[in-house]
């Protein structure tokens, strides 16, 4: 064996070490930990599981509450995909921005926030009251689904929005010429042709509706309501290692759940692909004629009843005292005061931002590199670890939190500090970046490298001059939504933290939990500041560093419309 | 069918896209629209088949109102068949639901049963598709699209059939075996023909009439033979048979070329358009120049030289112009070599 070869072999090996170590061995362990008995190895775990009343209903909350808030995102996802990509309406930034709202916003911030506009003693439940005799409860089953749906409507529209867009015009002209009018063209060409698009962005949701923790958790827990995500926690919570083998258990089965999910969006994505190549087409398709104005305004309107107005009484909410009425007499900024002089919370935004740092650091340089073997060397090791960490991201980040525990405990000095947190989101997220560093690496074609070297670079000016220019941009669009993702990361820290790293998504959730609602909603507005920021900043940036021409208006949205594409 | 066209205008902003554009195409009629990318040609055909509604001016077909600026007939209602450059297959559905497609539609709902398969099979049988009917699109070469989509536009038939560029997605050989078939469809349903092309060789080769445009604007309108023996145009004369423009001044009848002055015998005769008159220019096809090493006419030097086979083409230098000469194989001449041109009409009188 020569000595490169041997060099290459050892690389591999340890590429696939690693793989096993962070990405592989905790889930297996986890899947052993479901099968372990006091007696050896079985069943006894699911059997004792399957027989409890309650793991039955908490599994079939979840499935309803998974297909229900599915239905209510494709519909608006789809809908709101249609008007933008396909109508005459003015204000499209506009209804797109607050479209995406609930993507950007964390969802726990959203189920706050619609928990504070239809609280039982709120105005809006006042008024109801009076007026029809009835109240909106929204720690419900519905209200669950409720908010799910809205959360996961951006999954589906960023979904279908190119898809529609991508559909080429000569098709529904041909319609036309046969006889077709515009709605039956639109009806028989467009939809049946974004169907996959549609059925794959569903899937994505109904994914997303599993996954989700805060949700269920916010609403569901106070309410009775279990499904698999806060069973598991409230069983790990309230038992702690009694509990880790039904526990286990019960994660297998989700996982199942959701790697079955996983398994069907890829098939609708492999039905719905070679489109990728087709540019999209933002011309007008369906004028709306006189409907325009109405349309255009009872979209804005809903948009921001649904999107906006909740986050607005909410913050409203964080300006009074719990108690009493709401006059300019009663305005107080005690609660901003508790916010930024308490120790606990200026302790978790420190955290967070830590942490979300911490882990955009690692997830690029590691995530590029192995992008950077796998595209250019076809290095088999890289697949391996991009493959096992697409499986730490494809299920339930509960899931994964369980089985951060069981491997993290058994190595000294991780469990229980900051570095157990560090170690989940990089496991979680890392395959983000891999997938938007592979993007842009397979967008910049080799030869250009070649010339580069054939001219006499070296490696290291050949990165500075010709790849970094070239796909930093693309590269950041993924480190831009882990940075997002892990700074209001709630699922993972509500398992994995302790009592000094907690996390700002802990701190609202233990305030809610508390019922210190309008301290909650604080620390919600701040965060909301900071995700607004950071945002604003991504679309600036571009702008201050003189990309504005290679950043075109259809890809301002460049961080957010490249997620669905990452997602899996 | 007839299409009557009168002073149609679209406007795109402040850009003209249609100018003052009119035309009439006769029942049965097969007419190429010609012209360079941007001369207005597909808003032309998208204005007749109701997809861009025109800003001034009407289209009439069999005496009723298609367009105006008030008036819009829905494309669904017009009744027509259409060729896509890109074909426009719908990808989900099989050749024969796509072909069958156009006969489900409302327009065609009082067809019965029998009568719509008959169609079909009639519309396959006579594009060859018979054996691929239960293909998709994607499982077709490019030729067999092209007749998937052709008919699909001839299934209902229709008495007006537009194509846009119908062939440019097709490789070179393909072209030409294809252009037989558009014949035979144009003779098979009778129907009247309006081919939107920019390829000189294909509007030459099938069209009844030609219409040359640029920049939105009518050139030209005549047979092949008038196109392409006397341009109207300088336009016409350069797109579409390539002529030379040869500098100098015309006296009467005669022409007096800068490259061949102080000649005593003018380099060529005969009546030309007043555009070239006034252009000060005369229009020489590559083919009508004949080339010798001595005599009379533009003296000049080889400076490229492209063996085609049946032909050479020569690059040939005269003082500041430069020209196009298409010789036969045995007038062999090098790169460098000194020659003289000469229009081989002038050199025929002068033989007599």
């Amino acid at each position: 064996m020569s000595k490169q070869r041997l060099k290459q072999n050892i690389g591999y090996l340890a590429g696939g070490a690693v793989a096993l170590f962070f990405f592989l061995v905790p889930l297996c362990r986890l899947a052993l930990m479901s099968l372990t008995t006091d007696q050896g190895f079985g069943l006894d775990n699911y059997a004792a599981l399957l027989a409890e009343s309650r793991t039955l209903r908490a599994i079939g909350n979840t499935v309803i509450i998974a297909v229900a808030s599915t239905l209510i995102a494709v519909v608006l996802g789809s809908l709101l995909a249609f008007l933008v990509a396909y109508t005459d309406l003015a204000h499209k930034k506009w209804i797109e921005i607050l479209t995406l709202a609930p993507f950007v916003i964390p969802s726990y911030i959203i189920t706050l926030s619609w928990s504070t506009l239809l609280s039982a003693r709120g105005s809006l439940n006042q008024f109801l009251d009076s007026a029809f005799g009835f109240k909106v409860n929204i720690y419900s089953l519905g209200g669950i689904i409720l908010v799910l749906g809205i959360c996961n409507a951006p999954v589906v529209y960023l979904n279908v929005l190119p898809f529609l867009r991508k559909i080429p015009r000569d098709l529904e002209w041909a319609a036309r010429v046969c006889g077709r009018s515009l709605w039956q063209t639109v009806r028989c060409i467009d939809l049946t042709q974004a169907a996959p698009a549609v059925a794959s962005g569903g899937m994505l949701a109904f994914l997303a509706a599993i996954d989700n923790f805060s949700v269920p958790a916010f609403l569901g827990i106070p309410a009775g309501i279990p499904v698999l995500s806060t069973y598991i926690y409230e069983n790990v919570i309230g038992f702690g290692p009694s509990a880790f083998r039904s526990a286990a258990a019960l994660s297998v089965l989700l996982s199942a759940i959701a790697l079955t999910g996983t398994a069907l969006q890829g098939l609708l994505v492999k039905k719905s692909s070679g489109m990728e190549s087709i540019r999209e087409d933002f011309s007008v398709r369906v004028p709306l004629g006189r409907a325009r104005l109405p349309v255009q305004w009872i979209t804005l309107g809903f948009l921001a009843l649904v999107n906006i107005f909740p986050l607005i009484t909410t913050i409203t909410s964080s300006f009074f005292p719990a108690c009493g009425t709401r006059t300019l007499a009663n305005f107080t900024l005690e609660n901003y005061r508790f916010v930024f002089t308490n120790r606990g919370i200026r302790q978790a935004f420190l955290n967070s931002a830590l942490l979300a740092a911490a882990t955009c650091l690692i997830c690029i340089l590691v995530g590029t590199a192995l992008a950077c073997r796998k595209v250019r060397r076809r290095c088999p090791a890289s697949r391996l670890v991009e493959q096992s960490a697409s499986l730490t991201y494809a299920i339930p980040g509960i899931v994964l939190a369980l089985a951060m525990i069981f491997h993290w405990t058994m190595v000294p000095g991780v469990y229980g500090t900051i570095w157990i947190l560090l170690i989940a989101y990089v496991t979680r997220y890392l395959v983000l970046q891999i997938k938007s560093s592979t993007n842009a690496m397979l967008a910049l074609d080799v030869s250009l490298e070649e010339a580069a070297a054939l001219f006499g670079s070296g490696r290291i000016r050949m990165w500075r001059q010709i790849i970094l220019p070239l796909t930093i941009r693309s590269i950041l669009s993924g480190t831009f939504l882990i940075f997002m993702q892990s700074l209001t990361e709630l699922t993972l820290s509500s398992m994995l933290a302790a009592a000094g790293t907690k996390t700002i998504g802990l701190s609202i959730f233990s305030l809610q939990q508390g019922g210190d609602y309008q301290r909650a909603a604080a620390v919600s507005a701040a965060v909301i500041g900071a995700v607004a920021l950071g945002y604003g900043l991504s679309a600036l940036l571009p702008l201050l560093a003189g990309l504005k021409k290679r950043a075109r208006k259809p890809r301002q949205a460049a961080p957010l419309a490249a997620a669905p594409a990452q997602a899996l | 069918m007839s299409v009557l066209i009168k002073n149609v205008t679209k406007m795109y902003g402040d850009a003209r896209a249609l100018d003052n554009v009119s035309v009439e195409i006769a029942d049965g009629e097969f007419i190429a629209i010609l012209g360079p990318s941007g001369c207005g040609k597909t808003t032309l055909l998208r204005t007749i088949s109701g997809f861009v509604r025109p800003t001034g001016g009407t289209v009439e077909v069999d005496g009723r109102l298609f367009s105006s600026d008030k008036v819009q007939v829905p494309v669904e209602q017009r009744g027509l068949g259409m060729v896509f450059q890109s074909f426009a297959l719908w990808p989900h559905m099989t050749v024969r639901q796509n072909i069958e497609f156009p006969l489900k539609s409302r327009r065609n709902q009082a067809l019965p049963p029998q009568q719509r398969r008959q169609a079909v099979e009639a519309a396959m049988a006579s594009t060859g598709l018979k054996k691929l009917q239960d293909r998709l699109p994607g499982e077709l070469s490019g030729g067999q699209r092209q007749r998937v989509a052709l008919a699909r536009a001839i299934v209902e038939k229709p008495a007006l059939l537009l194509m846009d560029e119908p062939l440019s997605a097709l490789d070179a050989e393909l072209k030409i075996s294809m252009r037989k078939e558009i014949q035979d469809i144009h003779k098979l349903t009778g129907a009247s023909i309006v081919y939107v092309t920019h390829d000189q060789s294909e509007a030459l080769a099938m069209a009844d009439r030609i219409i040359i445009m640029k920049e939105g604007r009518i050139e030209q309108v005549g047979t092949p033979e008038e196109i392409y023996y006397r341009p109207k145009t300088l336009f016409a004369a350069t797109f579409v048979s390539k002529c030379n423009l040869v500098r100098g001044r015309w006296e009467g009848d005669c022409f007096w070329a800068d490259a061949a002055a102080g000649q005593n015998q003018p380099f060529a005769r005969g009546p030309v358009e007043s555009c070239f008159r006034e252009a000060g220019v005369c229009p020489v096809r590559p083919e009508e120049f004949t080339m010798t090493r001595i005599g009379m006419g533009l003296e000049g030097r080889v400076v490229n030289r492209q063996w085609g086979g049946r032909e050479i083409h020569y690059k040939v230098e005269c003082g500041t112009e430069l020209f196009t000469v298409y010789a036969g194989l045995f007038d062999n001449y090098a790169e460098g070599d000194r020659v003289v041109l000469q229009r081989r009409e002038a050199a025929r009188e002068i033989a007599i």
